[in-house]
């Protein structure tokens, strides 16, 4: 008599509950690691105007100096100033910022590009900024072309309080606004990771909203951030003591240190500061003593060597598996991922793993295969070059036998 | 005699084109094209070069090449003439390549005009010999309107500045005069070829298609067919062969197909060129929707930016409508009026476009200008021919001053530089109004010369 339960029953019987498994597994190792960090952008907002706030614009323009010292281009970094403090009537040093009292560093040197200025910082703009949803006219320099595998560095100094800050003495941003703008970042994707780092009285709770982002403060609720010292010959404070003591952290540091994140948020010192660093890390996966601090205020990249043409990645399809595969494979966490992919795809699909490779052989029917050659980049323009060119012959031909 | 004279009038013919091309050579040499790059009467948001290359840069970068609102031409523009605006030679002007791309436009377009001239000289003088005046009327004072057609479009100075200007009036004037080529020769394949390229370069080519069916129809211009009917009955001999053919359809089916043909491959062309970027409707809202909605009222050597820039949100729409109709309510009475004289028909409208266009420049005047040399035999009794002549003069070295006067030096504004524009408006106007009453009145006298009556 044939038991009930034989091997192939048994095997369908343990699949199911296995696809449960396998897929909640797939689920919550969601597609985040997907993206590789490829670029790091810097927004950097100062927010208060009148020369008895230089030192907001010093702060704003020193850790500018320092991002592009450690190498983020100008062309990924936004910086918004709501006033001129080099060329305003009242500096005495017309042309040059100093964030300290012995005059060392000009900080508005020769190529500081200010991307919005004057009374272009408004709340708007920087929510449009951080969205992306500008009108058509908006030139490329004023936006945030961050994509999937962007670390963004966003930096905000002014006068704040309990969750405000206050833009250029008529209006305020409010932390539900900012959490807002980062969550529909977040869902559109246009960044990996987002260090927010707030210069203003009550800082922390201008980022108690936001959600799933690493954040830093420079004092709690209820606690004022000061400034740091008074320059006479200036006139105004040149600094405060939050920025003041970061750009000192940075200033020991050069290109090629690997300072981690943790080692720069202990260095902050509570009775020095006369406040709190409060930071909050509770929705932020990886930890801070693996994370170089490069990876948001410079830009030090991996190089990977790789002997194939370089092709122009579209926006639209810079998410695609088949594009990653064909670098080098020599690359050993895109050989981890793709394993573990695989080993995902096997219980779950029963497919090839082979397949994962090229899928151009995966399909039997040519036009498939056709249109995957065709949505190259260069097979269009040379389809496109060809077309124009045999117009000629196809004009004279026809005339020719029409005669 | 006859062969010696025209022996030396063609010599002094080539003499012309050469030197015309020697001149043209010599103002690309000069640094940076003279600047004529940036003027408005030369470049306008359609055929502006600094927005090609805007274009071909943002295509290069894997963006589409009309975001940002820069670029507003056909994408086969940029395959063909976007890598001339990036290859520099070294020790030449930088955008020579491209210039000598507009000046053998600019020469086949001569060549072909001459063509199409002689074409037309021919059947005038048939026709006339069918209706037996060519006692009454003496032939060997007929210009050789092919030759002097061609020079007037060479050396005429705005076709000169729309070359040198490196703008790309050179190619689309080109399409429309390859379509009226082909039109005149029965060459259908081309004539079908030259109407979509022209029409989808430039929208208002379109119209062309009447003069074209009339021409593909009837044949060249010829004087009307009612004056053949009564000549033939006061000669009381009805010889069939002398006649002139009556409206044939077939030539309108095979040009339909080959059009409906050469449509297609374009749009496809266009379709795998914008595949990622929105694809086709995208480049009808950015070249066509851009052309019929004036979104861009930089100033201009026409009429519209002026006055789009002060009409009210609530009746933009309205006021559109009105001008493009303005456009299309005379296409249908001149059409019916001059059927008989095709080609004239196409420069009328040809001249009515590029004054109501949204976006006109010198470069579209140098097209009608040089159409209008076909037509001196008919035109020779043309009214107020000096008025006109000075009138063009006059607004052409006008013009630059008020603009300069209004952006550089801020003591004028912009009513100076659009009082020029206006002049220009009304001289065009003129123009079309005298040439088609002298082409009537033409036809007037040779009804006089046949019927002995008024």
């Amino acid at each position: 008599m044939e038991t009930f339960i034989n091997p192939k029953s048994l095997f369908h019987l343990l699949l199911l509950p296995c696809l449960l498994l396998y897929s909640s597994i797939a689920y919550n190792s969601s597609p985040v690691e997907a993206a590789m960090h490829t670029n790091n952008w810097a927004v950097l907002v100062c927010t208060s105007r009148f020369w008895f706030n230089y030192r907001h614009m010093a702060n704003t323009l020193s850790l500018y100096r320092t991002v592009k010292r450690l190498g983020i281009p100008d062309e990924r970094i936004i910086l918004m100033l709501a006033d001129d403090m080099a060329c305003n009537t009242r500096n005495k040093y017309p042309a040059q910022v100093f964030n300290n009292e012995n005059h060392r560093l000009n900080l508005y040197g020769d190529n500081v590009e200010v991307d919005y200025r004057g009374y272009e910082v408004t709340v708007e703009n920087f929510l449009r900024v951080l969205t992306g949803r500008h009108e058509t006219a908006v030139p490329r320099s004023k936006r945030l072309l961050s994509d999937e595998g962007s670390h963004i560095l966003l930096y905000m100094t002014g006068h704040g309080g309990d969750e405000f800050l206050k833009f250029q003495d008529s209006e305020e941003l409010q932390s539900h606004d900012l959490a807002d703008a980062v969550k529909q970042m977040k869902e559109k994707h246009r960044f990996k990771e987002l260090l927010i780092m707030v210069d203003t009285c009550q800082a922390a709770t201008l980022f108690n909203q936001s959600p799933g982002v690493l954040a830093i403060g420079s004092s709690m609720k209820g606690e004022n951030s000061y400034s740091h010292h008074l320059d006479s010959d200036v006139g105004v404070s040149v600094v405060d003591r939050f920025t003041y003591y970061t750009l000192a952290f940075f200033e020991r540091l050069n290109i090629y240190d690997n300072a981690s994140l943790s080692s720069l948020f202990s260095s902050y010192n509570p009775s020095l500061l006369m406040s709190t660093a409060y930071y909050r890390k509770d929705l932020y996966k990886r930890r801070l003593e693996e994370v170089p601090v490069t990876n948001f205020f410079g830009s030090v990249m991996e190089t990977i060597h790789t002997d194939a043409a370089y092709k122009a990645l579209s926006r639209r399809n810079s998410g695609r598996f088949e594009d990653e595969m064909s670098l080098d494979q020599s690359v050993h966490h895109i050989k981890r991922r793709m394993l573990i992919k695989v080993n995902d795809g096997d219980e779950i699909h029963d497919i090839n793993p082979e397949l994962l490779q090229g899928e151009e052989g995966a399909s039997k029917c040519p036009w498939s295969t056709f249109r995957k050659k065709f949505q190259k980049a260069e097979n269009v323009d040379s389809l496109l070059n060809y077309g124009l060119v045999a117009m000629i012959p196809l004009l004279v031909i026809s005339t020719w036998l029409v005669q | 005699m006859e062969k010696l004279k025209k022996k030396i009038g063609s010599f002094s013919f080539w003499n012309w084109v050469i030197a015309s091309i020697i001149f043209r050579l010599i103002l690309i040499y000069f640094p940076k094209n003279l600047n004529l790059s940036s003027r408005p009467e030369v470049s306008t948001p359609l055929t502006s070069f600094r927005r090609l290359a805007e274009g071909y840069w943002l295509k290069q970068s894997s963006m589409s090449s009309y975001a940002g609102s820069m670029y507003h031409g056909s994408p086969l523009l940029l395959s063909l003439l976007g890598p001339l605006t990036v290859k520099r030679i070294e020790g030449q002007p930088n955008h020579l390549l491209y210039s000598l791309v507009s000046v053998i436009a600019d020469v086949v377009s001569a060549m072909l005009i001459r063509a199409t001239g002689q074409n037309l000289r021919l059947a005038y003088l048939r026709s006339l010999e069918s209706l037996d005046l060519v006692k009454q009327i003496d032939v060997s004072e007929f210009l050789f309107s092919g030759d002097i057609a061609a020079l007037i479009y060479l050396c005429n100075p705005f076709t000169i500045v729309a070359c040198v200007g490196l703008s790309t009036s050179p190619i689309e004037n080109m399409a429309v005069i390859l379509c009226l080529y082909g039109a005149c020769s029965r060459l259908i394949p081309l004539a079908a070829f030259g109407w979509v390229i022209a029409t989808h370069l430039s929208l208002y080519p379109a119209i062309l298609i009447i003069p074209v069916i009339f021409l593909l129809g009837c044949g060249p211009d010829s004087p009307p067919r009612k004056l053949f009917l009564q000549r033939h009955q006061q000669k009381e001999v009805l010889n069939q062969l002398k006649l002139p053919p009556g409206f044939s359809w077939g030539p309108i089916i095979h040009f339909a197909f080959w059009a409906f043909l050469w449509s297609v491959y374009v749009l496809v062309l266009c379709g795998i060129s914008l595949k990622q970027f929105g694809g086709l409707w995208e480049m009808f809202k950015s070249t066509y929707g851009f052309i019929l909605t004036v979104e861009d009222l930089s100033p201009n050597i026409g009429v519209l930016w002026y006055f789009f820039a002060e009409v009210f949100e609530f009746f933009r729409n309205f006021f559109l409508i009105v001008f493009h109709v303005n456009i299309l309510f005379m296409i249908l009475p001149l059409s019916i009026r001059l059927r008989h004289r095709p080609c004239y028909l196409a420069f009328v409208y040809v001249a009515i476009c590029s004054m109501l266009k949204s976006y006109p420049s010198v470069g579209d005047s140098a097209l009608y200008l040089g159409l209008l040399g076909w037509f001196v035999n008919e035109l020779a009794d043309m009214q107020f021919s000096l008025f006109l002549f000075c009138g063009y003069v006059g607004v052409s070295l006008l013009s630059p001053v008020m603009h300069n006067l209004w952006i550089w030096r801020g003591t004028g504004n912009a009513n100076f530089y659009f009082t020029t524009a206006m002049v220009y408006a009304c001289l065009q106007i003129v123009l079309v109004v005298e040439g088609v009453s002298a082409v009537l009145n033409h036809d007037r006298k040779l009804r006089i010369l046949i019927t002995g009556k008024p």
